[in-house]
């Protein structure tokens, strides 16, 4: 199979890669950026697991070929907080245990994420709405539905929700 | 958006339609026309080796863009369902195509796949293809040598067929614009809300004549009762010309239910699909009944 270059900004980071027309983002973001907080699930859209951020848009990873995400800006969860502290969903995650056998969080929060940036106070049937292309299997929704609240609060107070902790 | 144009022996994205259906015309089998990839990449999941060349149309601009000329609406192939679900102008003209965008997977499906996407898969249970009908939808089919515009009915010949041929390109979808006086619901039946195969849809479309009384036409249009989206054209002759005040909902829904021939499948058996085609012409009914009194 014939190769290719393609450019693309990953958190931030522009990065070229060589693939293949038929390699999926997944395993793009996986095998050759070793960005393996991105899982695949079931390789075919329905679990999320492999939700990422391309151009601004909730996307999974699995449904896309590598070329088609050239000269696009991506976020992974990897991307998510700034290393030092976490971003205010994750914190939200792990103070309400929204996190269990933690496959599914990354996808989780990316789509928690986007949910907020677009509807900063959502009631819970947008809150299920918006996570609706993401499964878990083991922590349970209704942790992950306070979790995703408890963010929405956090991040309404001007200081980004780090107000109790700072203080 | 910076975007590139990687040449590539197995990869073309061209950023002109002209370009598009050269490239078509000069690889015809050998090569793969992909929009969204939401239903090609599953299909080809464990054998994407077996792909050589992908057409990706993702450059072409104006296959993404919702325009109004005159009484016609264009919708591009490329056009997204969340772009339908969230579009201002199909929200007006025609919400239950809106609706049913809306309705279709998740959000990551909805940014990805297309209108386009979704009439050249050609399921028989694909989300857009009763409301498209319904609203008397035409696709614009161009190759290199012709354009062709084609009647969603005309253009379905089985599960997964239409009367696409080698090397023709669906650019867009043309929809002629609604009067005032039309009313339509969209019902979907599925054993979850996110990321179900439909096991039966309705689109209902009515428009009521200048007295805003008398029913001037109606489509009813189904899904997942055949192996193609499919109208039930004897629900005319009951309506047209009818006052709305006088029809018989549980009679109109004992036609659909009379003339449809689902077959039993995982997603439901034919009786139940029967059943339930009866009881959501009713609901529809109804709902459009309540639509029109609080608009007159």
């Amino acid at each position: 199979m014939s190769k290719l270059m393609i450019e693309l900004t990953i958190n931030g980071k522009k990065r070229k890669v060589e693939t293949t027309p038929s390699t999926r983002l997944l395993d793009l973001i996986r095998d050759d950026l070793h960005l393996t907080g991105t899982k695949e699930g079931c390789g075919k859209g329905e679990c999320g697991a492999c939700t990422v951020i391309m151009n601004g848009e909730l996307v999974t990873s699995c449904l896309i070929l590598a070329p088609q995400a050239d000269g696009a800006v991506i976020t992974t969860i990897e991307g998510v907080g700034d290393g030092e502290n976490l971003d205010p969903v994750q914190e939200a995650f792990i103070e309400t245990g929204a996190v269990q056998c933690g496959f599914c969080t990354p996808g989780m929060i990316l789509a928690a994420k986007k949910l907020l940036e677009e509807n900063p106070h959502p009631t819970e049937e947008e809150i299920k709405r918006g996570i609706s292309g993401n499964l878990c299997r083991c922590t349970g929704y209704q942790k992950i539905f306070d979790a995703i609240k408890l963010a929405a609060n956090r991040l309404s107070t001007r200081d980004g929700g780090r107000g109790e902790k700072d203080a | 958006m910076h975007q590139r144009t990687v040449p590539c022996q197995g990869y073309f994205a061209p950023q002109k339609i002209e370009k598009a259906l050269e490239i078509f015309s000069r690889y015809r089998e050998e090569i793969k026309v992909i929009a969204g990839g939401t239903d090609l990449l599953i299909q080809y999941y464990d054998r994407l080796y077996e792909v050589g060349t992908w057409l990706d149309l993702k450059n072409i601009k104006e296959l993404k863009e919702i325009k109004i000329h005159q009484n016609q609406m264009e919708i591009g192939a490329m056009v997204t369902h969340t772009q339908l679900e969230k579009s201002e102008d199909i929200k007006k003209y025609f919400p239950i195509l809106s609706q049913a965008a809306a309705d279709i997977g998740s959000p990551q499906i909805r940014n990805r796949g297309t209108i386009g996407g979704n009439i050249i898969n050609a399921s028989p249970a694909g989300d857009l293809l009763a409301p498209l009908m319904a609203y008397d939808a035409q696709f614009k089919l161009l190759s290199v040598q012709k354009e062709a515009l084609i009647s969603a009915e005309e253009f379905f010949i089985g599960p997964k067929k239409t009367i696409l041929e080698p090397a023709q390109l669906l650019t867009g979808i043309i929809l002629p614009l609604p009067s005032e006086r039309t009313f339509g619901c969209w019902i979907k039946i599925g054993k979850r809300k996110a990321l179900i195969i439909a096991t039966i849809t309705l689109a209902l479309v009515v428009e009521m004549a200048e007295d805003n009384k008398t029913v001037k036409d109606v489509r009813t249009c189904l899904g997942s009762v055949a192996p193609t989206p499919i109208e039930v054209k004897e629900v005319r002759e009951k309506m047209i010309g009818k006052n709305f005040n006088h029809l018989d909902f549980n009679q109109l829904g004992q036609i659909v239910e009379d003339k449809i021939s689902p077959i039993d499948d995982i997603r439901g058996t034919r009786e139940y699909r029967k059943d339930v085609a009866k009881n959501i012409m009713i609901n529809a009914l109804e709902e459009i009944d309540s639509a029109w009194r609080s608009h007159k």
